[in-house]
């Protein structure tokens, strides 16, 4: 059965931002990062993104995503079973190969399928079309200097 | 200026989590030195998800235009795929490729976020020309009123590594045949052979089959399946010669000419031959509406001819080019031609020999592999021009893998009086 995905509100579609940094954010604490704060975020007048991350400074740059992307989601249901996770993107080799295997057992695959009603389906929650991406070394932020001058 | 730890924000993740203030900002501004003046009126601080927000359920889909366009007008999108399928998104009109691409970046993704224009009162300005590095941006607007920060809160909603990104691929409708042969119908007296567990309907094979509802109707009439009693069939060949014959037969007994063949006349002339539904099955498959001739149809000149071509054409038999071409004219309705262009993906023309030759090779019964396509294409016959290989590779090629690519791919090519053959690879 297929896997639908569904636009609930497609003229009121939220859109979601998208940040994009190099690499990785780790924390020192290492454990529990829910609500942890991340950084600020600020513009210049120019609207020159600029985020700043403990002792680091970064600046980036407003971009239009090349191609927009959608923020699916599973919906909950009895059915845990999901085919983005699962069956679909694992790549079976033996799927080219045993093609006359697969012929006779054709039916059976299919009336499988018939009966396993998937009751999963995706909504499409938004869509992202710009980001801010970071690409820059972070520069780090020296407190005391001015005390020296 | 007072010292002070720059990362003091980060230390106390205890016991409740650290929720910035509008002081600390304003401090974190006067230590990175930027100027307040020169930044818009509002921070957003960021967040990493909370506990309670599960977002394993999220993924980030990349789209093109035609798939963002179906989303942004409601329409449903189908994942496909069966236990042994490589899985596809369809849209009502195309089929893609989907796959999982690892980057080593972080995306998050942040629910309200405000981009640089909506954070300022006035319009952002046009970057000056050299540089829009911080430091020089410094005094710019000396004489500017200050306004007040304005600090947001936002949370980051999940971090991504991953998303699915999309290739456009044809229709892999081959299904289609593969169950329909199963079951071919070859009238009602041989309907008590046929297992009914294999039968499908309509709705049954469009879930099943990895193409869009648009490339499933195309598929439908490419195999040549109609409805019967509620289920898709495809017919046996002699069976299918046998009753277009009859309703070819038509045209003389009532001396219609091409293009005014009668839809009601040929369903009532066909009763007891066939069921009803298969004829109005075939009469759709082989005919079309005659342009400017309202309430007339033509039978299709190619599909006749591929049918009766088929049916000379034995698998296993090899022609004389000649006497297959006055046979297949011979058997055609008057009026109608056969043309050699007619046998793709049906027969070859072998020049090899002494003497030129038609030989069967139905693409529908080759390998859905390109390696062992490729293999049993080049046992066939040594040498293809580009031509010659295409009806029995164009499957694989796709809006951005075209032929050609296929052919330099998966075989050798060389030019042989001013020619240009492909030939196998080892």
């Amino acid at each position: 059965m297929p896997i639908i995905v569904k636009t609930t509100s497609p003229t009121s579609l939220e859109e979601y931002a998208i940040i994009e940094l190099q690499g990785d954010l780790e924390i020192r604490s290492g454990e529990n990062i829910h609500d942890l704060f991340i950084g600020d975020l600020y513009y210049n007048k120019y609207g020159q993104p600029i985020l700043v991350i403990g002792h680091h400074i970064l600046q980036g740059r407003e971009q239009k995503l090349e191609k927009p992307l959608a923020v699916l989601e599973k919906s909950r249901t009895k059915d845990k079973k999901a085919l983005l996770n699962e069956s679909g993107i694992v790549f079976d080799p033996n799927s080219t190969l045993n093609k006359t295997v697969d012929r006779t057992t054709l039916d059976t695959t299919v009336a499988l399928e018939n009966k396993s009603r998937h009751s999963t389906e995706y909504i499409v929650r938004a869509i992202c079309t710009k980001k801010l991406t970071f690409k820059s070394r972070p520069k780090p932020i020296i407190a005391n200097v001015s005390i020296t001058v | 200026m007072t010292e002070m730890e720059v990362d003091l924000d980060m230390d106390d993740n205890d016991e409740k989590p650290y929720v910035r203030t509008l002081e600390d900002v304003q401090s974190i501004i006067k230590h990175a030195k930027l100027d307040a003046k020169n930044l818009t009126q509002v921070t957003q601080a960021l967040y990493y998800p909370s506990a309670e927000m599960d977002n394993d359920n999220l993924k980030l889909l990349e789209l093109d235009t035609h798939m963002h366009q179906q989303i942004r007008l409601g329409q449903t999108l189908y994942f496909k795929g069966g236990q042994n399928e490589k899985v596809v998104l369809c849209t009502e009109e195309k089929t893609y490729d989907v796959k999982g691409a690892e980057i080593s970046n972080s995306l998050l993704l942040v629910p309200d976020l405000k981009f640089a224009a909506a954070t300022s009162t006035s319009p952002l300005k046009s970057p000056r020309t050299g540089t829009s590095s911080l430091e020089t941006s410094l005094n710019d607007d000396e004489d500017e009123v200050s306004v007040d920060r304005v600090l947001e809160q936002r949370k980051v909603l999940k971090i991504f590594h991953e998303y699915f990104e999309c290739r456009e691929i044809r229709p892999r409708y081959r299904k289609i045949y593969e169950l329909l042969q199963l079951t071919r119908y070859s009238g009602p007296e041989n309907e008590e052979y046929i297992d009914r567990k294999l039968l499908f309907t309509y709705n049954q094979l469009l879930d099943t089959v990895q193409c869009s509802r648009k490339q499933f109707e195309e598929g439908v009439l490419h195999f040549r399946a109609v409805e019967y009693e509620g289920r898709m069939r495809v017919l046996e060949y002699e069976y299918e010669m046998r009753i277009l014959n009859c309703m070819l037969g038509l045209l003389r007994e009532n001396s219609w000419h091409l293009d005014e063949v009668e839809y009601e006349e040929t369903i009532a002339a066909m009763e007891g031959i066939s069921p009803a539904e298969i004829v109005k099955g075939l009469f759709h498959i082989y005919t079309e509406p005659t342009v400017n001739k309202k309430g007339k149809f033509t039978y299709k000149e190619d599909l006749v001819a591929r049918i009766i071509a088929q049916n000379i054409l034995q698998p296993e038999l090899k022609f004389r080019k000649d006497e297959f071409m006055n046979t297949w004219q011979e058997a055609m309705p008057e009026g109608m031609n056969c043309k050699e262009k007619y046998l793709h993906g049906l027969g070859i023309v072998d020049k090899e020999g002494n003497t030129t030759c038609i030989r069967s090779l139905v693409e529908e019964l080759l390998p859905s592999n390109i390696h062992d396509r490729m293999r049993i294409l080049f046992k066939t016959k040594s040498r293809w021009t580009k031509e010659e290989m295409e009806p029995y590779i164009e499957c694989f090629s796709t809006p951005t893998l075209s032929v050609s690519t296929l052919l330099a791919k998966h075989a050798r090519s060389l030019t042989d009086n001013g020619v240009r053959y492909f030939v196998s690879k080892h």
